[in-house]
């Protein structure tokens, strides 16, 4: 077979690009409640935030 | 003409096509509610006041750290899964999801339950949190199940660990309260989950699971149940007499231990048919309701309390 015949990377399918956009967006959403939960708390802290007796 | 036969590399790796429900199925979300249940009693009982965001942020953790457990457990255990009836539909059996992408996801979660619940609450929680998944993950699923009939009653230890955990969230500390509810749930995993392997022997046989029925018999397992149970209707009453908790808790407690007593001693009894059968699934059935009963009562104590001090 040719070279040039051959597809060019990977072409996924509409099954594995709908999978892939969910799972994205799901990363996105647990990032985002990450980053407002550490704000969030720092907020509840304030300057206590630094104080974490071992 | 190539020097390289393109033929023979693989050029259409494995992308997977597994969506969201299938990474949350991993979680084990029916075990993740009851963690999420007993830690957030274990929470509500600790005599401080715990703001909400901090308590929101510590149950979550929690609840995501149980996740990461299932996930681990599910990465291990996807050969005897395939061989289960109750287990050979999770996503790894399935093909949904690969085992190295289930170890991903369950330590990556793992990592950040652990390292969250440390940072923004406190060390003693993190570090009991990063021990319960371990004690889950490799004493239990790694060291014990596949070896010893006696696997659930040790590895129990790690699903007694929530309220425990949660009470280290809210105080920074551990004291006899958080203790008894790990008695409880510990002295409750045997009865529940023998009970569930007696009409499930067939299963965990196929996969070579030495649960105590495949390795003892159906009859000595009987026998352990009600001897369990004997010690769980004990440990859960013994708080109000102690004076941890008070007497609406201690006569729930007393009411729910006589039914659980009564199914075991049934299971005991009937040996075998229908009736042998249908004794197994009702303490299987009931057992899950004593154990939220018991938690609830605890939880509704305190609710009311702080509603309408004047009615308690």
């Amino acid at each position: 077979m040719a070279d040039n015949d051959r597809p060019d990377g990977i072409v996924l399918t509409e099954a594995q690009k709908k999978s892939r956009r969910q799972r994205s967006i799901a990363i996105a959403l647990a990032l985002g409640v990450l980053v407002v939960l550490f704000f969030a708390v720092t907020i509840v802290k304030g300057p206590a935030v630094l104080v974490r007796p071992l | 003409m190539s020097v390289v036969d393109h033929s023979a590399i693989e050029l259409s790796p494995r992308i997977s096509e597994a969506d969201v429900a299938d990474y949350v199925a991993l979680l084990k979300p029916r075990v993740m509610s009851l963690v999420i249940f007993t830690a957030l009693v274990g929470l509500v009982i600790a005599p401080v006041h715990v703001h909400p965001v901090l308590a929101f942020t510590s149950i979550l953790c929690i609840a995501v750290g149980a996740g990461a457990s299932g996930a681990l457990n599910m990465w291990y255990e996807s050969d005897i899964d395939a061989l289960m009836s109750r287990t050979a539909n999770r996503p790894i059996p399935r093909g949904r999801i690969t085992p190295p992408e289930a170890l991903a996801f369950g330590m990556t979660l793992a990592f950040f339950s652990v390292m969250t619940l440390g940072i923004l609450v406190n060390w003693i929680a993190g570090a009991l949190l990063a021990f319960t998944i371990f004690f889950y993950v490799v004493i239990y699923t790694i060291a014990l199940k596949r070896w010893t009939a006696q696997n659930i009653v040790i590895g129990g230890a790690a699903g007694a660990l929530p309220p425990v955990v949660a009470w280290a969230a809210a105080t920074g500390s551990l004291s006899v309260e958080p203790l008894l509810l790990f008695l409880i749930i510990f002295f409750w995993t045997p009865p529940h989950f023998w009970a569930l392997a007696l009409f499930r022997s067939d299963d965990y046989a196929r996969a070579g699971v030495p649960m105590l029925p495949v390795v003892a018999g159906p009859d000595a397992t009987r026998l352990q149940i009600l001897l369990y149970t004997i010690v769980l209707v004990a440990v859960a009453l013994a708080p109000w007499p102690l004076g941890y908790f008070d007497a609406v808790y201690g006569v729930t407690s007393l009411v729910i231990g006589g039914g659980m007593l009564a199914l075991a001693i049934n299971v005991f009894r009937f040996r075998e048919g229908r009736e042998a059968l249908r004794a197994t699934r009702r303490l299987f059935a009931f057992s899950i309701f004593y154990l939220f009963a018991l938690f609830a009562t605890l939880l509704i104590e305190v609710v009311v309390r702080a509603v309408a001090p004047s009615i308690w």
